[in-house]
């Protein structure tokens, strides 16, 4: 019966790579820095599922330790990103990151 | 059943991961990161990672999202960002080429390896061992970086707090050296 | 319920520290709440002390780096050789300590006459050279990751600092959300790296990696690895943000940016090439190669149209990065791979005094000039003969002339590169040569501003230099001078075997 498999690690590779993609792509396309950050933490949220996946398949604990990590560093990133964008954004509302095109190459 | 588990929880972490993409207003690309992270801490449960899923939901689905949506409405930028519009022409398909060249570059990597990697013995996984054993390696093996991340939060805190400060002074053009 | 309890602690073993071996991390954290808290209760008046303190404390830091240096036993390791002080770990946090109180040097006076916050910018400027310090020791994937980010997220809101201008806004926003994406890259480089090994510890995948053919997998691994951290040392292509954020940022951030924050990524990848992909050749060599010859052509032609100094040195600093490079790309060939180590270590401590030389003489200069074009560096020999000659020292260096230390630091790149003798060096090498010549160009249109063009507005009132800014160019013109001199000083960094060491070959 069908509903008798049980997923393995492979399967939540591919779900981590589908998502760490879409991520991507959202930071290419989307210009408010705002949802670009969400973005970002949906790429952070592959890394933390792919790495949970292969802790599993190890048995080891190391790979749910750097998790652990992830999670903290990123709470700290959230903040302090939140913080700059605020700056900027208070002395420019609705800038999006093709206003910011003051420094050109 | 942990198909069903796998299924619908991977249905949650892509229609999740679509909406911030897609969604043009702020505030529902936030929520669709909420399902996101709701979905992804399923899967930690269904991979025995118990005290990860804790952390997950009041972490980032917590903490995080919320701070997302205060900052949005503390700016009131929660106004639909018109997507029809494209900034640069090439930039969409190549955006989604990028991402699909990613995905298929790593999705074949995984498939064509998926059998070569070592496989361990199963996690012990009953009870709250599983918490006990990622305790002990926090606090032995990674105890200086777990230490260290303390101070990251103490220069997040002072830093934030100067970063949405006026500027005390005004001096001008006396910091400026660019053109 | 009690019993339980202690039932479990008997199990329990604390880890094993080395208190010696840390003081430099622990003296630094110390310092950090220090600053931060003098800092909240002292008046306007008496913020200079901050920076002071600061200096104070990177000294204090300096103490326990050369304690161990001069005690000069084998490595000491704690947590099971995921942290360990050996001789390359302490010359570069010696390197970076230096660095960090030539930078407060330049920083104090900009600060105080900017109206900048000044306390909390030390802090923040300490946390980060903290996480270079503990890079320098970190052997494994969390501890690496855990020391980047400490020591970029303070470096996000550094470039932010300068809160009037649009431009350091813009520049502060860039640079964070590059760095971040940059993290999310290398993270899931290392989660496919942990995955495809069992481990987190460098000299651990190195034995997986070395033990059979590598799987595809582990390519793309250490592909997403090193991409996450060719951002870090703006490697082109992704040194996108770094000429950006050179500019918008205050000026002794910059230069701090391009030695220190530069190293630091350079540190990260020289642990990660020698102890965890040593083997690898075939994967991380012809990456490297590549982003070694693009990011000293694209820096050093974008160099040569920029007007603005600061831009210039940007651009300067990014093709700097590509000659760093260089002796990464032959890392896995033959004899190669020890001097790759030392060719790499001395060239980012000669690096470091040459380019903070020159951002020193850009900051005296444009405190009379108040602009950042090239042409107002004109005159300067009449009015400041004294700076002229400093400027030109350090222009001269970074262009590798003889007997200054950029050529040495250059001569040793060129020789590692040689030494490995394959058809791809050579080519490399080749490639070098052309762009040093063509970086020449634009280190002697500044020369030819400071010596023959007359001042722009005539204006030739005489430099007034503030003392700290007057060290910082003793300190670094006098290291770019006896480094070239004396090459011997640097050049037995060749006892750097305990990081190769370390695999046992």
């Amino acid at each position: 019966m069908i509903l008798a498999m049980v997923p393995n690690s492979t399967w939540y590779l591919l779900l981590a790579a589908v998502l760490f993609g879409i991520g991507a792509v959202g930071l290419l396309v989307r210009r408010n820095p705002l949802v670009m950050f969400m973005c970002i933490e949906l790429m952070l949220n592959a890394v933390n599922l792919s790495f949970v996946a292969f802790a599993v398949r190890f048995g080891d604990i190391a790979g749910q330790t750097a998790v652990f990590f992830v999670m903290v560093v990123a709470a700290a990133e959230v903040v302090v990103g939140l913080g700059i964008i605020v700056s900027i954004m208070r002395r420019r509302p609705g800038a999006t990151a093709d206003d910011l095109a003051e420094l050109k190459g | 059943m942990e198909l069903l588990v796998f299924v619908i929880a991977s249905g949650m972490v892509l229609v999740g991961a679509v909406g911030v993409v897609a969604m043009r207003n702020p505030v529902h690309s936030a929520l669709g990161l909420v399902l996101t992270l709701f979905g992804v801490a399923v899967h930690f449960v269904a991979m025995e990672a118990h005290f990860l899923a804790a952390v997950q939901v009041i972490v980032y689905a917590g903490a995080i999202v919320v701070l997302f949506l205060f900052v949005i409405m503390l700016l009131g930028v929660d106004t639909a960002e018109d997507l029809s519009i494209e900034p640069v022409p090439i930039q969409r398909p190549l955006a989604v080429i990028i991402g699909v060249g990613t995905v298929v570059l790593v999705g074949t990597a995984v498939i064509r390896t998926r059998d070569t990697i070592a496989r361990g013995p199963e996690l012990e996984a009953s009870g709250d061992s599983n918490i006990r054993l990622l305790a002990r390696n926090l606090f032995s093996d990674q105890v200086l970086a777990f230490e260290l991340t303390s101070v990251l939060f103490i220069v997040a805190v002072a830093g934030t707090v100067l970063m949405t400060r006026k500027q005390k002074r005004v001096a001008p053009d006396r910091d400026r050296v660019g053109s | 319920m009690i019993a339980a309890i202690v039932a479990q602690l008997g199990e329990w073993t604390a880890p094993v520290i080395d208190w010696h071996a840390l003081a430099p991390e622990l003296i630094l954290v110390v310092g950090i709440n220090l600053v931060l808290f003098i800092d909240l209760n002292i008046g306007e008046a008496r913020k200079w002390a901050m920076a002071t303190l600061t200096g104070f404390v990177l000294l204090a830091a300096f103490v326990p780096v050369v304690t161990l240096a001069v005690i000069g036993d084998a490595s000491r390791e704690m947590f099971d050789g995921r942290y360990v002080v050996d001789h390359y770990a302490l010359i570069l946090k010696a390197i970076f300590l230096l660095v960090a109180y030539v930078v407060v040097l330049m920083s104090q006076n900009e600060l105080e006459e900017g109206g900048y916050y000044q306390g909390e910018f030390y802090v923040l400027m300490l946390c980060s050279v903290l996480g270079m310090v503990m890079m320098a020791s970190s052997r494994d994937l969390v501890s690496i990751f855990v020391a980047l980010e400490l020591l970029s997220i303070p470096a996000y809101m550094m470039a932010a600092w300068r809160k009037r201008d649009v431009r350091s806004n813009e520049a502060g926003v860039k640079y964070y959300l590059l760095g971040v994406f940059a993290s999310a890259v290398l993270l899931y480089g290392m989660s496919f790296l942990y995955g495809t090994t069992g481990s987190t510890k460098l000299v651990e995948i190195g034995e997986v990696l070395a033990s059979g053919d590598l799987i595809a997998m582990q390519v793309v691994a250490i592909a997403f690895v090193i991409a996450g951290l060719a951002f870090k040392v703006s490697a082109v292509p992704f040194h996108s943000w770094a000429p950006d954020t050179y500019e918008g940022a205050p000026t002794p951030v910059t230069a701090f940016f391009s030695v220190a924050s530069k190293a630091a990524g350079f540190v990260a990848l020289m642990s990660l090439i020698f102890l965890a992909f040593p083997t690898a050749t075939g994967v991380y060599q012809p990456l490297i190669w590549v982003l070694a010859v693009l990011t000293m052509t694209v820096g050093n032609v974008m160099a040569l149209r920029q007007t603005n100094i600061v831009r210039m040195l940007a651009y300067s600093s990014v093709s700097q990065g590509g000659f760093i490079l260089m002796p990464l790309a032959v890392a896995g060939t033959g004899d190669a791979s020890q001097s790759a180590v030392r060719a790499v270590i001395v060239y980012l401590l000669i690096y470091a005094f040459m380019n903070l030389g020159a951002f020193a003489v850009v900051i005296a200069v444009s405190r009379k000039t108040r602009s950042g074009e090239i042409t107002s560096f004109g005159g300067l020999f009449g009015y400041a003969p004294g700076m002229a000659a400093v400027m030109t020292i350090f222009m001269a260096s970074l262009a590798g002339i003889p007997p200054l230390g950029g050529w040495i630091a250059k001569f040793n790149v060129f020789k590692t590169v040689i030494d490995a003798g394959s058809g791809a060096a050579y080519a490399l090498a080749v490639i070098a040569a052309v762009n040093t010549v063509i970086a020449a160009a634009y280190y002697m249109r500044v020369l030819r501003q400071v010596w023959m063009m007359p001042a722009p507005d005539g204006d030739i009132t005489p430099l007034a230099t503030p003392a700290p800014v007057t060290a910082a160019l003793g300190i670094t013109a006098i290291g770019t001078l006896v480094l070239g001199v004396l090459p011997g000083l640097v050049l037995r960094f060749g006892d750097l075997q305990d990081l190769t060491g370390a695999l046992g070959r």
